[in-house]
């Protein structure tokens, strides 16, 4: 993610003691002929309006913010404050997505900041190859998450209440053959093992194959680790798809058929802004 | 740090068993172990297995706890 580098860089460049002055926040480019209506957009402070700033013939979204709001150490002590990161999370989403429905939008990533509107304008048109190709890229097209899961297998002799001896006061050596059957059962788990991790990987892969096929582009993520404890399931494929909005409804119907086909249980979730494909390629 | 750090040394301990017991079976795969040997490792991994599970209940930890997760190379000990 070079991207999110460079605006951090951005953000340390700028702490040369203006952390009094204002910064300005960037939520998104998008291409209009019009300005966008961001008239009802709060953004992530209540102290200043979202408005456009033109840069050639890119538009970007920014809202004026308090510099001191913004330094590295604030932004560092925010990443590790769950509720506020959500807030800030949760405002920069909501302009991009109003933005979004109006126009094609390249979304810039969280805390995307500049030291006032010409180096906002300056950095941004330096980036503007970038933006002008993702958003041909993306226009006529949203981002879609699959996500694959196959229930935890809890097989017999994968109890250990069966290993082990209710207390440790009757463990004594146990009889010939014992440990035998006790390397069996366990030869037998970790087959049944091998086996389930195949079976789940040709899942993914079967659903994942079929869904590029209608995508124009597509993104593996890893997968999240099985919840913990009561969530019996396991995530065997987390993708992210650019899907042309003419073939959303083919995607409906895929995803039911895989379904049938493969028993596993698959989430999908969209139409999202393609926040996955707005970076280089 | 108690129960951190008795955590991650019960999960050492369970990666080496677990390490043990897959080398003794890829031995007996290879046929040079006798069947009384096969079963002299087989009741010795078993008893360190039930030992494991008595430790991991003295110290309120459960087996499905014993694990870190690396990241991008996924877990430490297989999950099921």
């Amino acid at each position: 993610m070079s991207q999110g580098e460079e605006e951090q860089g951005l953000m340390t460049e700028r702490g040369t003691g203006t952390s009094e002055a204002n910064a300005v926040y960037a939520f998104a480019v998008c291409h209009t002929e019009g300005d966008p209506d961001v008239e009802r957009l709060t953004g992530v402070t209540r102290d200043e309006p979202v408005r456009c700033l033109r840069i050639g013939s890119l538009t970007a979204i920014v809202q004026t913010v308090r510099g001191s709001d913004f330094t590295d150490e604030v932004w560092q002590k925010r990443l590790t404050d769950e509720a506020e990161l959500e807030r800030y999370a949760r405002a920069h989403h909501s302009v991009v997505s109003a933005v979004a429905s109006q126009f094609p939008t390249v979304p810039l990533p969280l805390a995307t900041l500049y030291n006032g509107d010409e180096r906002a304008a300056l950095s941004l048109a330096g980036e503007s190859a970038r933006f002008r190709a993702a958003l041909t890229r993306i226009a006529h097209h949203a981002e879609w998450g699959v996500k694959v899961y196959v229930p935890v297998a809890r097989s017999a002799g994968d109890d250990p209440s069966d290993e082990r001896p209710a207390s440790a006061a009757t463990r004594t050596r146990p009889a010939t053959g014992a440990g035998r059957a006790y390397l069996e059962r366990k030869r037998n788990l970790h087959s049944r093992r091998e086996q389930r991790q195949a079976d789940s990987l040709r899942v993914a892969d079967a659903v994942d194959a079929d869904v590029s096929r209608l995508a124009t582009e597509s993104r593996r993520l890893r997968p999240h680790g099985g919840g913990a404890g009561d969530d019996r399931r396991v995530q065997v494929l987390n993708a992210t798809y650019l899907v042309a909005g003419h073939r959303a409804a083919e995607l409906d119907l895929l995803v039911a058929e895989l379904r049938r086909r493969t028993g596993a249980h698959i989430e999908v979730s969209g139409p999202w802004v393609p926040y996955s494909f707005v970076g280089e390629v | 740090m108690g129960r951190d750090l008795v955590t991650l040394v019960l999960t050492v301990v369970e990666l080496l068993r677990q390490l043990m017991e897959r080398q003794a079976l890829r031995r007996i795969d290879e046929g040079d172990l006798t069947d009384d040997q096969t079963d002299e490792i087989g009741t010795t991994l078993m008893m360190l297995d039930q030992r494991m599970g008595e430790l991991c209940e003295q110290h309120g930890v459960r087996l499905e706890d014993l694990n870190l997760d690396l990241g991008p190379l996924g877990s430490l000990l297989p999950r099921d």
